[in-house]
């Protein structure tokens, strides 16, 4: 994925904010993040925000088009 | 006798996640009288893996760890298996990696040294843990929806079960926490569930089983 739009960053940071805070997640080899901790990789628009975004953006992608309702 | 190799590094929360997670399936091969070679925590280095696998005649190996594309690794994220160097040690073998992306490429590079499959993850494997349950990571629940289906497929193959058969069941139960996860308003599971889901592979003959 190419640089994080500003927009992108906010979409994806205010999905994130839902994760609840007794919450992590583990990303394969990059390791593992809480909720502040992926926000502030977002914001970076670091290759982990970028894969977090990528995620985010993927499952939209499927909510869009219908293959999860 | 069939054979089972199975590392286990415990190094962090991901690597103790998988390795708590995978003792079961230790129990149960053991109980199918296959002879199982647990190579774990600190054992967990290129020069015990490359001995044993040197050594064995093992149908099947799994592998916990972190990895990359073209990488297994170990304790301490140690290469194990590296591309271009040393996949042909898993020749005549069924393999599989919960080793991030290393079916991407590692995966069709061991089919063409000889592996028989070659079964992971072609991007990174993510979940979600309560890190409140790190002692006791089989209580997890949340974990659970991811970890539990990353075992289904070595249950699967051990029952008698093809590989492919292990990855449909897999995948199935991947979809059904998806959907539980969806049901249940997490949306922060169903997003990964979903991801894990679409990069489960299996690479080279996904009608084998063991003998």
């Amino acid at each position: 994925m190419s640089n994080l739009s500003e927009d992108i960053k906010e979409l994806v940071i205010f999905r994130l904010e839902s994760l609840h805070s007794n919450k992590k997640i583990s990303i394969g080899s990059h390791g593992e993040f809480s909720k502040e901790e992926l926000i502030e990789h977002v914001r970076k628009g670091d290759d982990i925000g970028k894969k977090i975004a990528d995620i985010e953006m993927e499952f939209l992608r499927a909510l869009k088009e219908g293959i999860v309702s | 006798m069939t054979e089972l190799l199975i590392t286990r590094p415990e190094h962090d929360d991901t690597t103790h996640y998988l390795s708590n997670w995978s003792k079961e399936i230790i129990d149960i091969a053991e109980n199918k009288n296959i002879k199982v070679f647990d190579i774990n925590r600190e054992k967990a280095i290129k020069k015990n893996v490359e001995l044993r696998l040197n050594k064995m005649s093992c149908d099947l190996t799994f592998f916990n760890g972190h990895g990359d594309f073209n990488v297994i690794g170990g304790h301490n994220n140690e290469p194990l298996i590296i591309g271009g160097e040393n996949e042909g040690l898993l020749k005549s073998k069924i393999v599989y990696a919960i080793s991030c992306k290393s079916a991407k490429e590692l995966g069709p590079k061991s089919v063409k040294a000889g592996a028989i499959s070659y079964t992971g993850f072609d991007d990174d494997f993510i979940f979600v843990y309560e890190p409140e349950k790190i002692s006791r990571p089989l209580n997890d629940n949340t974990a659970k929806l991811f970890l539990e289906p990353s075992q289904l497929f070595m249950k699967s193959l051990i029952k008698g079960n093809s590989v492919r058969e292990g990855v449909d069941k897999t995948k199935k139960l991947l979809a059904d926490n998806f959907l539980k996860a969806l049901n249940d308003n997490d949306r922060d599971s169903a997003k990964y569930l979903w991801w894990d889901l679409k990069h489960f592979v299996s690479h080279g003959d996904v009608d084998a089983k063991l003998q």
